[in-house]
């Protein structure tokens, strides 16, 4: 090792032998060591050699000399150079105190690279100057303020917390005296799993949590929308809360086996729920009243042309058949209300629904429109497409309105209270704010479809109701194969003249989505039959 | 690109025209979906006349979107499941001015939209 040759080291030449000897025709290198030119593109080469004299002290760790830039103009780049390397005592203090990083831009380069020659590692943080938007930005995203809960919040992460940390698939949040639950702690509860039974001659295994969660006995005015991303909850609890609506994206919660929904504000149900009281899903228990829902006007509704309307709104049903015996709710349509119509925001129908926020029951009670009628108001009447008694396709058809894109292009922003700050300030209208405040709110909850075309929507122009008669039903199959026998027992739920309809709201995104007629009956209205469970 | 025959009234394009001086020249059925252009071509307007819209409220880059956007709609009449076109964050809050200027919100959107530009009366 010793013996090997080591690289020469190159004389320094004078400019004038140089001058002499190759006649201005090669580059010259004066005794300094030479700069570097900060137009090349990428940084100098860094290699390093064993061709060290003192190379006999390995075993202390010795650093190899490591070279900057081309061989014929070799120095060293590290601290222990050809001269310090002789012993540990002969070193030269560091004459640099550790510099910080710096980000220098090599111009044609397109990278930013640290400069070579100070060899820290120390990570500092780039000091760029963020975007200029013409939004404001958030104040200070690096600094994460860590939420502050009140003590009622705090209770339910310890409650949670314990539910995780046990295993225990019952949360029970109930009587808190909650008055929101931020959606960072309800998230926790989706982490919940439960511990498979260890034992001996038992087969491990793995099964999906089915998560109940009970928030009863609180305060909670609106749904708590992280409760959506909880995907394996069969049971959940919102008796006696204040809640006044729920969000149309409950639908999401397809495992639901029991819903309590019973002593709230509601005064209708979303029409998305119903997607959960079919034929096939999994929700065996629902719990709506007491409520103060709307009522139809006249005690004993019934109609016919259910059937058609139900096809000619929503489109054909998708009747795949039942394979197995499935037992759950159903639904019927008893009557629908006419169709309020509203432009901006406001009601351009005759129809409106009421909009003060407690109602004394006589107003809860809401006018009927026969199923193969459909007031239209004229204005909107004329123009509406020559299809409208054409059964629809349920498909989103056509583009968004730009006011509808630009807000929820406006609700995406990052910092949305002060994108609100800006548009209330520069708007003479609270027209937008009012939008705003309705889209921040819908996208919050998991948002809002149209009912007849599936298309995202903010502000709903048509809206109508449905109340709907609930059923317990069993489905029987018998036989198999081709020989398959469906029975469909149903029975009323309630007989109760006040819970007996059930209303549902619907909404339709333009001027198109609104209820189809049904045919005219020719002869008087039968009612509907029901057989006994 | 206006056809000098029929003379700038029934041309088949409009020209628009923002605060800061920038023409954009439109398919005039492209821009009649906007309600309010289509009443200040409708009648013995200038804007009639002369088939050329100034918005003196409007910038130009604002103006631009408008534009994309109403041959976004006139494309997309009736094309299901159409993506949602691109909105620049920084512009949703001056776009959503413009849409309640030109009558482009949630309303006039659906089949009803091209014929929407006559007051309501009950």
């Amino acid at each position: 090792m010793a013996d090997e040759p080591t690289l020469p080291c190159l004389p320094p030449t004078s400019r004038l032998a140089a001058s002499l000897s190759n006649a201005g025709r090669k580059r010259t290198r004066g005794l300094n060591p030479p700069t570097y030119n900060l137009s090349t593109s990428s940084d100098p080469a860094v290699f390093s050699s064993d061709d060290d004299p003192a190379l006999d002290n390995y075993i202390h760790g010795r650093r190899k000399k490591r070279y900057v830039g081309t061989w014929y103009d070799q120095h060293p780049a590290s601290s222990d150079s050809a001269d310090s390397a002789m012993g540990d005592d002969m070193r030269p203090p560091p004459l640099k105190p550790r510099q910080q990083r710096q980000f220098k831009r090599r111009f044609d380069s397109g990278v930013w690279m640290a400069q070579t020659d100070v060899s820290t590692d120390a990570d500092e943080s780039m000091d760029l100057d963020p975007p200029v938007s013409r939004l404001p930005l958030p104040v200070s995203p690096s600094v994460s303020l860590r939420p502050r809960y009140s003590a009622e919040e705090a209770n339910a992460q310890r409650i949670i917390q314990s539910c995780i940390d046990g295993g225990r698939e019952e949360v029970d949040l109930s009587a808190l005296q909650l008055c929101s639950i931020p959606n960072a702690i309800l998230e926790l509860v989706s982490l919940i799993a439960p511990i498979p039974t260890v034992a001996k001659d038992v087969a491990f295994e793995q099964r999906d949590p089915s998560i109940k969660l009970f928030l009863s006995n609180n305060s909670l005015r609106q749904f708590p929308s992280a409760i959506f991303n909880v995907d394996h909850l069969t049971v959940l609890s919102l008796r006696a809360n204040r809640l006044t609506e729920l969000p149309p994206a409950i639908a999401s919660l397809k495992n639901l086996e029991t819903l309590n929904i019973a002593q709230n504000k509601l005064r209708s149900l979303p029409g998305e729920l119903l997607s959960l009281m079919k034929a096939g899903s999994k929700l065996t228990d629902i719990q709506l009243h007491p409520n103060p829902f709307y009522q139809p006007n006249v005690p004993n509704c019934s109609s016919s042309g259910a059937d058609e309307y139900e096809q000619g709104t929503f489109g054909p049903k998708d009747d795949d058949g039942m394979c197995e015996s499935w037992y759950g709710f159903t639904t019927s349509l008893l009557a629908r209300t006419p169709v309020q119509f509203s432009n901006r925001s406001t009601v351009v129908s005759r129809f409106e629904f009421p909009t003060v926020s407690s109602l004394p029951t006589h107003l809860r009670k809401l006018e009927l429109e026969e199923l193969w009628s459909l007031e239209i108001p004229k204005a909107i009447g004329g123009q509406l497409g020559p299809h409208l008694d054409d059964v629809r396709e349920s498909m989103p058809k056509g583009a968004p309105s730009l006011f509808e894109l630009a807000l929820r292009a406006a609700v995406g922003h990052p910092d949305r209270e002060s994108a609100k700050c800006v548009l209330s300030e520069q708007c003479v209208s609270n027209h937008f704010a009012a939008a705003f405040d309705r889209a921040a709110h819908i996208s919050d909850v998991g948002g809002q479809t149209c009912c007849v075309c599936g298309r995202d929507t903010i502000m709903p122009v048509t809206e109508w109701i449905e109340f709907r008669e609930l059923q317990r039903t069993q489905v029987i199959v018998a036989g198999s194969g081709e020989s398959l026998v469906e029975n469909w027992y149903s029975v009323r739920v309630s007989n109760n003249g006040d819970e007996h309809c059930v209303p549902f709201v619907r909404r339709g995104c333009s001027w198109n989505c609104i209820p189809f007629k049904a045919s005219e009956p020719s002869e008087p209205s039968k009612d509907l039959e029901l057989s006994e469970l | 690109m206006a056809t000098k025959s029929d003379g700038p009234s029934n041309s088949k394009y409009i020209t628009m025209v923002s605060s800061d001086g920038f023409e954009f020249v439109v398919i005039r059925e492209a821009s009649l979906i906007s309600p309010t252009i289509k009443a200040m071509l409708r009648n013995n307007f200038s804007e009639a006349k002369t088939g050329r819209c100034v918005f003196p409220d409007i910038s130009g880059l604002v103006l631009e979107k408008v534009v994309e956007y109403l041959y976004y709609y006139h494309k997309n009449v009736n094309v299901p499941y159409v993506p949602d076109m691109e909105i620049p964050v920084e512009l949703c809050l001056v776009l959503l001015e413009a849409a309640d200027y030109f009558q482009l919100d949630s309303v006039t959107v659906g089949t009803a939209f091209r014929s929407m530009g006559d007051t309501l009366k009950f």
